[in-house]
């Protein structure tokens, strides 16, 4: 043989290679029912990457109910107890392996129905994939409403919408202070910010405040003390931000630095996490955040936990922290199915759907119950740093640890 | 135009050869569908395949041209945002709005190319992944967003034919994205092909091997070098297009991801760029890899946290023992392991 | 607004001093090696890391981690490129390039698995504190001037220094020059190439890490905080030419000044877009840099 028609075979035997791998792909696989009855959820969630710790929080909810409710037998369908099972995958948030995954779990591994990921991009891209399979998915960690306003039948969201985020902690300001009268608004220019920004910036209009500053700044900005300058030579009484939680640490950081000070200060996304407190110490103080659920809140459920008091309680026997929000809402999530799966009597995705459009049952995470486009109707919480160095819920009145501290001194006098 | 270490060894017989492995494969990827293959399984091969385009499109600025190009990203997300506008406000079928996407994506590049290419070497690196930066900034900002809906991205029809139950349609919709893609690669490689038979493409080997000589010899470098990068942009737009409406969504922040660029150029270099075959071998097998990754337990193993790592692992070992990629092992007489030495000699300091 | 434009200037300056520094080590490898460092970020992140496990875990005060976090990146850089670089360095650019990158991606996911992907801030007690110029005791406004960012511009400035004095006064120094300007020629002469692109690039890593433990101090980050400082040290070096450490900082100024003017303008959504066309229209009409000679 000379060298060329080895070259030549070579290549063939390569092309014949590249044929074998197309026909020889993982044919798909039915999940293992393992037992005589298994509900099978399926979920991509952000384990590495951006997001990380968030959907490490999402992962622990699915994780805890579901041990927790099978211990107590599982779900009840029909005449039937039934196991739940988690099929769990990293989705490194990336929308685009998001959708991948959720695909692998629809046609390959066979899952009866799909929770959600953590994060607007990936909620985006796996909610497409559960409407072209038509499986109804409850998601924990998307509150952009543009993944609710394109006429999707199988997406539900246990967060309240994006514009409603900063609406409580502007109530909760002017019921303080009715006298307050400017506001500066931070935009961190991604989707879920910028709705945030636009609900917030309606809302100041309609309570008669007014926008001195508005500006949107690039996602992953490293230095905002210029936006801070221009914001402090309109010395607002407010300062808004809606952005994640690295922002809400930079404003924060930065604002000492070039001594900026305001009244108040509240973050759509941030501030209701421990990292905020643990990241900025004492310049956490005074700062309020929003959030749909806090351990504080009074809500008597017809689920396993029934309040928030005693889902923190399970959660910090197995984690050995207290809940964010993030874990509460996974939760709700599959509660919201738990129930659905009861109501119908079955598992069929038709039957579970139509359950999930009216659902509406008190839990510990509040009233579970879906608008029409499938998002949940949820009014937020307000949380603030005090100078003890914690997080106090403080609105709801009827919930609130401690009273709203009002005005925040200057840093000068701190 | 023997430049590829295949051509040299298959002399006069490389048509046929080609042909018929060309051939085989396409076969075999039309006949994919076709078997009882998962959802999943198709959509896997649809994301190599469309890497595989994209490695091959940068591959004739970055692979001919010898002009490293880090900016592509931005003709994906205007091939993306092109669609996406064109179906949401003008409402005109997925086709022509992807053309419409991908010509947006060309003309761009014709624009910045005239200033941008005037730039050699790591400089014109550099200026192309500061525009792609300032195309993202400039879409999503306040300023435009009564076009672009700014930050918020834009919602795409989503693919239903009528008449179809949901699964039967789920079906069809994998396999019309999958066959698109396949369409896409075949586009691609023929227009790669072509290319490599015209003066256009004899005039970029020469500007990769000596721009100034090739200017003497009375090229228009400019306009060969613009051509090529707007041959670059159409086809990434064209993907950029078949995302938009595969995914059904776009964000500014996702289409004009970085990652885009980068797995392009990884895929055309471990392939061996300046090639026909290796961008398309090295994107297609880097993105299965990738994908296979994602779930993959080898040995009971869960690799997932460690995937990008090993990834990025992969790309170091590959650098460092096979620069030229790929296609240089299989253009060899014979294997042996002193290949990987004998790059070494020839490129340690 | 005069005093909104006082205040964006005194950030201005005190952010160019650290500016300065991240572009240091970037355009002495750039110089010397020809090799565009796309793992320069990393090193910066890694230098962060340090400053933050030094402090949170042993107590020490962030700016005495400094000198840690300097040693550790020079053995890192020195390791890299001895142990990696070195083997490739005359392939064409696109190599190193890539090579590089995948260094990139393999270091930000060992922080990631090491220190998990949660935002960290360095918040010592005297954090944020400061004192005002121009007080204006009717508004209680002035111009702030945060200790921290203050020591960071001093300390960013001195290592410049201390760098040009070892480039142009010591036997190395000279050897690292002479090596950027023809390697051939420098090797004829006695100089060992290998060793000396170690220790270019180990003090560029260095300097990273000095850079990484500043900026530690003065904004919250995480392991993928290091891309968008790769592309500011891009923007600096080609601003102000390659080859020349006073370059570097008046191109670190000009930056600065532009993305702080920028930031207070209705332009801020698009303070990258800006910095970037001013790269590209300096490239056009001066393709070595505003200040530039070819070399170190």
């Amino acid at each position: 043989m000379t060298s060329r028609s080895r070259t030549a075979s070579f290549l063939f035997a390569l092309t014949l290679l590249l044929a074998a791998g197309v026909i020889l792909a993982p044919a798909a696989r039915a999940a293992d029912p393992g037992g005589a009855c298994t509900i099978t959820f399926g979920a991509a969630v952000s384990l590495t990457g951006a997001t990380a710790k968030e959907g490490e929080y999402v992962k622990n909810g699915y994780d805890l109910f579901i041990a927790d409710v099978n211990k107590g037998g599982g779900f009840k369908v029909g005449n039937q107890r039934c196991q739940v099972a988690l099929k769990i995958y990293d989705d490194e948030s990336n929308p685009d392996t998001s959708a991948k995954l959720i695909e692998k779990l629809v046609t390959d591994d066979k899952v009866n129905l799909l929770l959600g990921p953590y994060g607007t991009g990936p909620v985006f891209s796996a909610s497409a994939i559960a409407e072209k399979y038509d499986v109804p998915m409850v998601e924990p960690g998307g509150a952009g409403m543009k993944i609710f306003t394109r006429g999707f039948k199988n997406i539900f969201g246990t967060l309240p919408g994006a514009p409603s985020y900063l609406k409580s902690a502007i109530d909760a300001i002017l019921a303080k202070d009715a006298k307050a009268k400017t506001v500066a608004l931070l935009i961190e220019n991604d989707s879920f910010s910028q709705e945030v920004a636009d609900g917030a910036a309606a809302y100041v209009k309609a309570k008669g405040l007014e926008l001195v500053y508005s500006q949107q700044y690039p996602k992953g900005t490293k230095d905002i003390s210029s936006l801070l300058t221009a914001v402090k030579g309109k010395n607002p009484d407010i300062v808004l931000g809606a952005s994640h939680l690295a922002d809400a640490e930079l404003v924060m950081k930065q604002a000492k630095d070039i001594g900026l000070n305001a009244k108040a200060w509240a973050f759509s996304v941030g501030p209701a996490t421990p990292e905020f407190g643990k990241a900025l110490g004492k310049d956490a103080t005074y700062v309020l955040g929003v959030t749909p659920w806090t351990p504080a809140l009074r809500f008597k459920g017809e689920d396993i936990y029934g309040t928030p008091q005693r889902f923190a309680e399970a959660y910090k026997a197995k984690y050995g922290a207290l809940p964010s929000y993030h874990a509460a809402s996974a939760v709700a999530t599959v509660i919201a199915f738990q129930k659905a799966i009861e109501a119908a009597g079955s598992t069929d995705p038709a039957a579970v759907r139509a359950q999930l459009a009216k659902l509406d049952v008190p839990t510990f995470y509040g009233r579970l119950k879906f608008a029409p486009e499938g998002i949940i109707v949820k009014p937020m919480a307000v949380i603030q740093w005090y100078p003890d160095g914690e997080m106090y819920t403080v609105e709801p009145a009827d919930a609130a640890e401690k009273p709203l501290i009002y005005p925040a001194p200057p840093w000068t006098a701190r | 135009m023997p430049t590829s270490p295949f051509d040299r060894l298959l002399g006069n017989r490389r048509r046929l050869v080609y042909g018929v492995a060309g051939a085989v494969a396409l076969a075999a990827l039309l006949l994919a569908p076709h078997l009882s293959l998962s959802g999943f399984t198709l959509t896997w091969l649809t994301t190599a395949l469309l890497l595989a385009v994209r490695a091959q499109a940068w591959n004739f600025i970055g692979g001919y041209t010898g002009y490293a190009a880090f900016g592509n990203v931005a003709f994906y997300g205007l091939g993306a945002y092109g669609t996406a506008v064109a179906m949401t406000r003008l409402h005109w079928p997925f086709i022509p709005s992807m053309l419409a996407g991908a010509l947006l994506a060309a003309a761009y590049s014709v624009l910045i190319g005239l200033p941008v290419l005037r730039m050699r070497g790591q400089y014109f690196a550099i200026a192309t992944l500061g525009v792609a930066e300032a195309t993202r900034e400039l879409v999503s900002s306040p300023q435009l967003s009564g076009l672009t809906a700014g930050p918020t991205g834009i919602n795409l029809p989503f693919f239903r034919p009528a008449g179809l139950t949901p699964l039967q349609a789920a079906e069809a919709g994998t396999r019309y994205f999958y066959l698109a893609a396949v369409a896409l690669l075949v586009l691609v490689v023929a227009a790669t092909w072509l290319l490599t038979r015209t003066k256009l493409g004899h005039s970029l080997v020469a500007i990769r091997e000596d721009e100034d000589a090739a200017h003497m010899l009375g090229i228009n470098t400019t306009w060969a070098k613009v051509a090529a990068f707007a041959l670059s942009a159409f086809f990434t737009g064209l993907v950029g297009g078949h995302y938009a409406y595969w995914r059904t969504f776009i964000l500014p922040e996702e289409v004009f991801n970085i990652r885009y660029t980068l797995d392009a150029i990884l895929g055309a270099v471990l392939g061996g760029p300046g090639t026909v075959v290796g961008p398309v071998l090295g994107g297609f097998s880097y993105d299965a890899l990738s994908t296979y990754l994602t779930f993959s337990k080898p040995f009971g193993f869960d690799l997932g946290q460690f995937h990008v790592a090993i990834l990025g692992v992969f790309i170091v070992v590959v650098i460092v023992f096979l620069p030229r990629g790929i296609a240089d092992l299989l253009g060899r007489r014979r294997f042996h392991w002193g290949i990987f030495l004998e790059n070494i000699r020839k490129n340690r300091a | 607004m005069i005093l909104t434009l006082g205040q964006s200037l005194v950030n201005a300056i005190l952010l160019s001093g650290m500016l300065a520094l991240v572009a240091l080590g970037f355009s002495i490898v750039w110089g010397v090696l020809k090799v565009i460092n796309l793992a320069h970020g990393s090193f910066i992140m890694l230098g962060a890391y340090i400053t933050f496990t030094c402090w949170s875990a042993f107590g020490l005060d962030p700016f005495l981690t400094i000198p840690i976090s300097m040693l550790a990146l020079f053995l890192v850089g020195y390791g890299i490129q001895a142990g990696i670089i070195n083997w490739v360095i005359r392939a064409p650019l696109l190599v190193t390039f890539l090579l590089t990158f995948g260094l990139d991606i393999v270091l930000v996911n060992l922080a990631l698995f090491v220190w998990k992907g949660d935002v960290r801030s360095v918040s010592p007690a005297y954090a944020g504190n400061g004192f005002t110029l121009f007080f204006n005791p009717a508004t209680e406004q002035g111009i702030q001037v945060p200790y921290v960012r203050l020591a960071a511009f001093a300390i960013s400035l001195l290592l410049a220094a201390a760098l040009h004095l070892f480039m142009s006064r010591t036997r190395l120094g000279r050897a690292i020059q002479a090596t950027g300007q023809d390697k051939d020629a420098a090797q004829l002469s006695g100089v060992r190439v290998a060793p000396t692109y170690a220790l270019t690039f180990a003090i560029g890593a260095a300097l990273a890490g000095a850079a990484g433990s500043l900026i530690s101090l003065m904004q919250p980050f995480d392991p993928g905080m290091g891309g968008g400082y790769r592309l500011r040290a891009f923007i600096i070096v080609v601003l102000g030419g390659l080859g020349s450490i006073p370059g570097v900082i008046m191109g670190a100024a000009l930056f600065a000044l532009v993305d702080v003017l920028v930031g207070i303008s209705p332009l801020a959504p698009l303070k990258d877009g800006v910095a970037f066309a001013m790269l590209v229209v300096v490239l056009i009409i001066r393709p070595s840099g505003l200040a530039g000679k070819a070399f170190y």
